[in-house]
């Protein structure tokens, strides 16, 4: 299964705590958004490997942007 | 003498009515990708549970001789039918005559849609697919209604106090069909097929100099997203799943009650998880969709206008198999905080619980109405002030769960009338949050400390304290401070006891619900 990790809404990327090819379990988060002051925590949806590293720590993302891959 | 020279021509009519277009049309309606009115409603309802209005309306044209040439179906096909063994009246336009446009009879079928799910107290569910009127010459014009007619909304604002109506978008919905797509409790539209329009893209393009296509006007990534249908679904098929599955929380009219259903979950079920979903680190969200899906009977959640005024979550579900309106906040969306558009979406939600006398039960992260020169523009207060004052005006049961922040005037709409208020020890409420007015309130003392960051920092942290639910349940604002793992078996306990109020209830409600 491969899921894409896609942004909910615009912010900027707080903290990033993983890399390509990290391997990950369920519920595992991701990365934090910093949106309207608050942080806003992205988890794996499944057990997994992440592919396809899209965000560095500071980036100003729109809503709709594909983070990563989890596959 | 036998009747059956009539009868065989009364079969001819009934055999050209189901050909619809004709062969051509129908396929030009596949080629695009999209179902006919017939094949949508054989998709919806029960199997042979079919049982169609005016089969026989529609045109005729003779030869000179007086015999049929031609007979033209009226272009809305309508009629009762089962949908989960449930009687429902079910229509909508033929695209694959006029383009939907209203021809005499149709326009005639579709009137009775309303008029006939009034008499018979039955569910209403309309695909649409078509146009309004047409300037164009027709064949057999019809006079203009008599100046007497009751107006034509009437029956369509009536239902929607009465009976449960759904609706979906199937291909391009124009002018009066779009006015009645919206019209309704519930409305999908197709992402494959439909768009929803006023006035399509050569009017636009001719009144406004806007050269736009059909989707960039009234697609779904238009239209699923500012409220004007509830929900999206990929394709047709999909949009008439998530209709059935709507009406399954649903009476058939405000007379009856919403259907109980048995379930296996247990009442006494309670997750871990719940205990540590609130993070400690007050600035961090956390994802209210998982306590949802925890607390209430399991894969029961219908969640309804996710698309728009996000920082809301609206939906459906069902507590030991009692159907309930579920309102949760978002705290990933704008922190939660209540736009115009999330209060629009509350009032509704709101208008159609206390309609259908579904008992509502809210998990409360509420930070309290938007604020900034945006949320100012979009009139946030008066839109805001609506769903406070709508919450205020229900009669049906409120269970009301403070999960988290529960601040301002935006926080009352979250309590109706006499509410079950039961708060986690993570529950925090005030006038506003301390980081908003620990500022305004204590700018002087802060100002003049040697380090005004750390003063700042000093007096949130002592007045978070304050903010705290246990002394809220010392003076018995609220009913009861639980743990975060007991809510469900607490709400199940609840909504044992609500029950036997909601025949009371029974009838229409003071307030209807309005698009």
């Amino acid at each position: 299964m491969a899921t894409e990790v896609e942004l909910e809404t615009a912010g900027t990327v707080w903290k990033l705590l993983v890399k390509d090819g990290s391997a990950v379990k369920e519920g595992d988060m991701l990365f934090i958004m910093e949106v309207m002051k608050m942080e806003v925590p992205y988890e794996a949806p499944h057990d997994g490997t992440v592919k396809d590293l899209n965000i560095a720590e500071g980036d100003v993302l729109e809503e709709g942007d594909i983070a990563m891959e989890i596959s | 003498m036998s009747w059956k020279d009539k009868t065989d021509e009364l079969n001819a009519r009934r055999t050209a009515a189901l050909a619809q277009g004709g062969e051509e049309a129908v396929a030009k309606q596949h080629a695009k990708g999209r179902l006919t009115i017939r094949e949508r409603i054989d998709t919806l309802i029960d199997a042979d549970s079919f049982d169609e209005v005016g089969r026989a309306a529609g045109d005729a044209e003779f030869d000179e001789a007086g015999d049929l040439i031609e007979f033209t179906p009226a272009n809305f096909v309508l009629g009762f039918a089962k949908i989960d063994g449930r009687r429902v009246v079910v229509g909508g336009e033929d695209f694959t005559m006029r383009g939907g446009s209203p021809t005499t009879a149709g326009f005639r079928k579709s009137v009775y849609a309303e008029t006939v799910a009034l008499k018979h107290r039955l569910p209403l569910v309309r695909m649409h697919e078509g146009a309004g009127g047409s300037v164009g010459i027709q064949k057999n014009p019809t006079p203009p209604a008599p100046v007497f007619d009751p107006p034509r909304f009437r029956t369509v604002a009536q239902t929607l106090g009465s009976v449960p109506v759904a609706s979906a978008a199937m291909g391009a919905v124009a002018g009066l069909p779009a006015a009645r797509l919206v019209s309704s409790h519930f409305s999908v539209m197709s992402e494959e097929t439909a768009q929803i329009l006023i006035a399509g893209p050569a009017v636009v393009a001719r009144a406004m100099g806007e050269k736009l296509t059909k989707e960039e006007l009234g697609g779904a990534k238009v239209h699923a997203r500012n409220g004007t249908v509830d929900n999206a679904a990929k394709n047709e098929v999909a949009a008439l799943e998530q209709i059935k599955t709507f009406l399954s929380y649903m009476p058939s009219n405000v007379w009856e009650l919403p259907p109980v259903t048995q379930t296996d979950d247990p009442v006494d079920r309670q997750e871990d998880m719940l205990l540590d979903i609130v993070p400690h680190d007050r600035r961090r969200a956390f994802d209210m969709r998982r306590v949802i899906a925890a607390v209430f009977d399991i894969g029961s959640f219908f969640e309804m206008g996710k698309g728009y005024g996000r920082s809301q979550i609206m939906g459906l579900a069902r507590m030991n198999g009692q159907p309930v309106g579920v309102w949760g906040n978002d705290g990933r969306h704008l922190a939660g905080a209540m736009t115009a558009e999330g209060a629009h979406k509350a009032r509704r939600f709101m208008e159609l619980c206390e309609t259908f006398h579904l008992p509502i039960i809210c998990l409360i992260d509420e930070p309290g109405f938007m604020i900034g020169s945006q949320s100012e523009k979009q009139a946030t207060i008066r839109h805001g002030a609506a769903a406070v004052l709508t919450a205020a005006m229900t009669n049906v049961p409120w269970a009301s769960v403070m999960v988290r922040r529960s601040f301002g005037v935006a926080q009352a709409a979250h309590y109706g009338p006499d509410a079950y208020v039961i708060a986690w020890p993570s529950a925090e409420t005030g006038p506003l949050p301390v980081e908003g007015g620990v500022w305004v309130a204590y700018r002087r003392e802060i100002e003049s400390a040697a380090d005004p960051d750390a003063k700042r920092r000093e007096l949130e942290d002592m007045l978070a304290v304050k903010q705290s639910p246990f002394p809220r349940a010392e003076a018995f604002a609220i009913h009861e401070l639980i743990d975060p793992r007991e809510t469900r078996p607490m709400l199940c306990r609840w909504i044992d006891r609500a029950q036997p109020l909601l025949p009371q209830l029974l009838g229409p409600s003071g307030f209807a619900l309005r698009p």
